[in-house]
């Protein structure tokens, strides 16, 4: 019997233009990318450094994170400095090996790098996929609740 | 042989061997942290507690002798406890700093808390804090880190013989250090940071460059002196970042000196050259190989067509491998045509004796060389020997060297006085005169060993007086570079060719360069600017027709050079070294750093001249082997070559007779670290001896008002030059050593051994 009244009347239609209807008082899901920024929730992206007290980044040079590291991408130097202290002498990551798989963060025991949620890694050149120390320590900045 | 039974392993072992050792044989692990196979049995550290069988107590598996049919656990439960809580209470006060110490992946200490699976601390962990300690040049010290093994102290006192450090204070306080915390007095051998389990003792030269997980590792042999260590080349891509060592290999156990332990930077030293040069019109323009290589041909063959065969020559550098000395011989004798190959090692005196024959011998005499400095190898087997109770070591130098801790009987003086002993010792052995007792230990002794300096005429005729006296001697030449023995061997001498082979027609370095039957020169890597004898010809190369140098270093030669290729090092080249004992060791390519051997150098060069020499190294020894009867059956990884005689030639007694006029007398020393040609372009070495110092006594020094460090004025004849002091205790009154191989010193050593100088203080 119902489904004569449905039949005849179309209610689902009905029914369907009210979902339509609640929808457009909504706020939109879809994001404007890349006008707008997506909001994102536990992601691993370009990766950032801790720093101590005195501003200085927390890296120490263990070598660690170049040794978990399964895209080998990291390149670190270290040496002696002046009065004996171990010093970095160079870090850099290649993002466009980078596999973002957060190896480097686990295996860090100084609490020094990070991930931030960052996924801009768009570029024109190739040299530029290749980020150091400097720019690690400021894209701490860039990491929300900092 | 006893039977025990370990873990229910049943194995034999040798009545005396100790718990560890019999483990070692059944296959049974023990965790050890004090124990090191070349040190006696200390039992410091408890980590190798194991239970007997039937035995309330504990056992130290180092420690204790195996008894017959002895049941040993090394597994249960309660170990394991007792174990962990060792490492434990070594923790407390070891600051868990291992991303930042350099010992991080390599430390025992890591190892074992990771084996008895320890992951936190019950006690209140308090690590220490002290600063480093850099007043070392090579070792970087830190106490904190320090888990009083003793493996140092040890080493220091076993081994070398120094006894630099000690155990200072009691208990809780003890710490690893010096009396009266006075800046290290030592070598700077590096054995005590070569043991360090943890990372109390870190290499200054490699010290945060990199990590060991991030290493490989290659066996090859040292390239400094002539002592033939085992060496372990550590590496990463094409740079060398550590050179290691393993008690295993090679005549050595495992022991090293400064100059093979820290002076390998020179083979990724920034002053290597790496592109040929051709001298046009007074300088220098770089080249290709190929082209360098065409322009020497080029040369050699038209004064070849011009002059003859016999105006070209070769000189052969003693740092080369046998394989390529073996070549340069060929490519004189059989490309050019000439037997005009040279090189400025001694013909006369072949080894004889082994490591096992000086550490073994029950009588030793060092004969007027300080092998301490210029063998520091064999050095360290001569206070093996010296250190044994019933052993008698003389030892006849003029100024006290660090043998005089073991010595027996040590014989100083101005080096006419040194003389003089040593020929009452020969009368000693004739007979009679105030030497006689020693004469007649040394020849009734049941392995009588002579130790001495192959270069010095009169030290041979000494040499061979004692060999003729004294039938069962057995003499120990010490000789001074890499391959010293192995292009003597291979026929790099006018005088025999390969596998000494007398040749008929003997031409003289000297002689043909001054009378100018010499025309062109190709020399290999050999630098006579440097070598006292030969520092006066300066003039006469640089006026040669032709001269090409190939060379690691722009050397001083090679500035006068028309060609100049730079060539590889010990490190980036396969081959074979024959060391002072004669024994023929392997060395291994680890790095490349773009440069051409002295073997490729040389097969291009004679294909150019149209004769294929073999390139391959399998090939030249092949070749070796067939041509070298010497070389006929030996192992080419630590076989000994018989040698046809030991001592051969008619030595003349010639007296020592000062040059010069002066109050002081100045012998040839070697200083400390330093052999002239390689050792200077290490940075690291160079900051102990940065240039040649003069070492002279406390007494003379106060007189003249200098210091340590100071400058001194040297006048001999009409020559004035500066240089540093270094007060040295054990140098006789009125005598000063200088080193005669660097070239601000080898052409004052060419007016003759020994001199007469005044010395000036150096004011400013």
């Amino acid at each position: 019997m119902k489904n004569i009244f449905d039949t005849i009347f179309f209610t689902e239609i009905f029914q369907g233009l009210g979902v339509t209807l609640k929808h457009m008082f909504k706020k939109p899901v879809t994001v404007r990318y890349p006008y707008e920024e997506s909001p994102i929730y536990k992601f691993r992206g370009i990766h950032y450094m801790n720093v101590d007290e005195r501003g200085v980044s927390k890296c120490v040079g263990c070598y660690l994170c170049e040794k978990v590291c399964p895209a080998e991408c990291i390149h670190i130097e270290t040496d002696a400095g002046p009065n004996g202290e171990r010093l970095v002498r160079k870090f850099e990551i290649d993002l466009s090996r980078c596999i973002y798989c957060g190896f480097c963060e686990e295996a860090c025991p100084k609490d020094a790098i990070h991930m931030s949620d960052r996924y801009d890694t768009v570029d024109s050149t190739r040299d530029n996929y290749i980020i150091n120390m400097r720019y690690m320590v400021e894209n701490r900045k860039n990491v929300k609740g900092e | 042989m006893v039977t025990v039974k370990i873990d229910g392993r049943e194995v034999q072992v040798e009545p005396n061997s100790t718990i560890l050792q019999a483990a070692e044989k059944a296959g049974v692990h023990i965790p050890v942290l004090c124990h090191h196979k070349t040190l006696n049995p200390f039992g410091a550290c408890r980590v190798c507690l194991v239970e007997v069988v039937g035995n309330p107590k504990l056992m130290t598996a180092c420690t204790t002798p195996v008894t017959d049919k002895m049941e040993i656990v090394t597994q249960n439960e309660k170990l394991q406890k007792l174990r962990r809580t060792v490492i434990e209470l070594l923790l407390i006060n070891h600051p868990l700093d291992c991303p930042v110490c350099d010992k991080g992946g390599d430390c025992m200490l890591q190892d074992l808390t990771f084996e008895v699976g320890l992951t936190n601390v019950r006690f209140d962990p308090k690590p220490n804090d002290t600063p480093f300690d850099h007043t070392n040049p090579f070792i970087e010290r830190d106490i904190d880190r320090c888990v009083l093994c003793g493996k140092c102290v040890r080493i220091c006192d076993e081994v070398v013989n120094i006894q630099a450090i000690s155990f200072i204070n009691r208990g809780t306080e003890t710490y690893i250090g010096t009396s009266f915390d006075q800046p290290w007095n030592c070598e700077y051998c590096g054995q005590c940071m070569s043991v360090c389990p943890v990372g109390s003792l870190n290499n200054r030269v490699y010290l945060f460059k990199n990590r060991p997980w991030n290493l490989e590792k290659t066996e090859s042999v040292c390239g400094f002196c002539s002592c033939g260590c085992s060496i372990i080349v550590e590496h990463e891509d094409n740079e060398v970042y550590k050179i290691s060592e393993d008690p295993d290999l090679g005549v050595n156990h495992g022991f090293l000196c400064a100059k093979g332990r820290f002076g390998y930077e020179l083979i990724n030293s920034p002053e290597r050259e790496k592109t040929p040069k051709i001298k046009k019109s007074g300088e220098f323009s770089e080249s290709s190989i190929e082209e360098a290589i065409e322009y020497v041909a080029a040369k050699i063959g038209e004064i070849k067509g011009k002059y003859g065969a016999d105006s070209i020559g070769v000189l052969v550098s003693p740092r080369v491998t046998n394989e390529e000395a073996f070549l340069a011989q060929k490519f004189a004798r059989e490309v050019i045509g000439s037997n005009n190959v040279f090189s400025f090692e001694t013909v006369n005196a072949l080894p004889e004796g082994t490591y096992e024959d000086v550490e073994n011998s029950d009588n030793l005499i060092v004969l007027n060389i300080d092998v301490t400095e210029s063998n520091p190898v064999l050095g360290y087997a001569i206070r093996r020997m010296g250190r044994k109770e019933e052993t008698t070591l003389s030892v006849f130098y003029p100024k006290v060297t660090s043998l005089k801790r073991v010595a027996t009987n040590f014989f100083t003086g101005k080096p006419s006085e040194v003389y003089e002993k040593i020929e009452n010792f020969i009368n000693g052995l004739k007979g009679d005169g105030e030497f006689k007792d020693l004469a007649d230990s040394f020849k009734g002794a049941k392995k009588p060993v002579l130790v001495y300096n192959p270069y010095d005429e009169l030290d041979l005729y000494y040499a061979n007086e004692i060999k003729t006296l004294v039938n069962n001697v057995i003499t120990v030449p010490c000789r001074l570079k890499n391959n010293s023995q192995g292009i003597v061997d291979m026929g790099c001498t006018p005088y025999y060719k390969p596998g000494y082979v007398k040749t008929e027609a003997q031409a003289d370095f000297r002689k043909v360069l001054e009378d100018g039957s010499l025309r062109a020169l190709v020399i290999l890597g050999e630098n006579p600017l440097l070598h006292p004898e030969y520092s006066d010809l300066g003039d006469i190369l640089g006026k040669l027709d032709f001269l090409a140098v190939t060379d690691p270093f722009m050397s001083e030669v090679a500035e006068l050079s028309e060609v100049y290729i730079p060539v590889s090092l010990f490190a980036e080249k396969d081959g074979t070294f024959t060391n002072f004992e004669g024994r023929v060791q392997s060395l291994n390519k680890t790095v490349d750093n773009g440069v051409i051997s002295d073997l490729e150098f040389l097969a291009l060069l004679s294909a150019r001249l149209g004769v294929n020499l073999p390139k391959g190294i399998d090939e030249v020894q092949d070749l070796i082997r067939k041509e070298v009867p010497l070389y006929n059956d030996v192992d080419f990884n630590g076989g000994t070559v018989k040698y046809p005689f030991v001592l051969d030639g008619a030595f003349a007694l010639k007296k020592v007779s000062p040059k010069g006029k002066g109050k002081f007398k100045v012998f040839p020393g070697s200083l400390r670290l330093h052999s002239g040609s390689f050792t200077r372009r290490s940075q690291d070495l160079s900051r102990v001896y940065a240039e040649p110092a003069v070492e002279i006594n406390p007494t003379d020094a106060s007189k003249l008002n200098v210091g340590d460090g100071d400058y001194i004025i040297l006048k001999f004849e009409d020559t004035t030059r500066k240089f540093r002091v270094a007060v040295v205790k054990g140098m006789p009154d009125g005598v000063v050593s200088l080193p005669n191989d660097f070239k601000e010193t080898a052409d004052l050593f060419h007016k003759g051994k020994y001199l007469k100088v005044d010395l000036v203080k150096h004011n400013g």
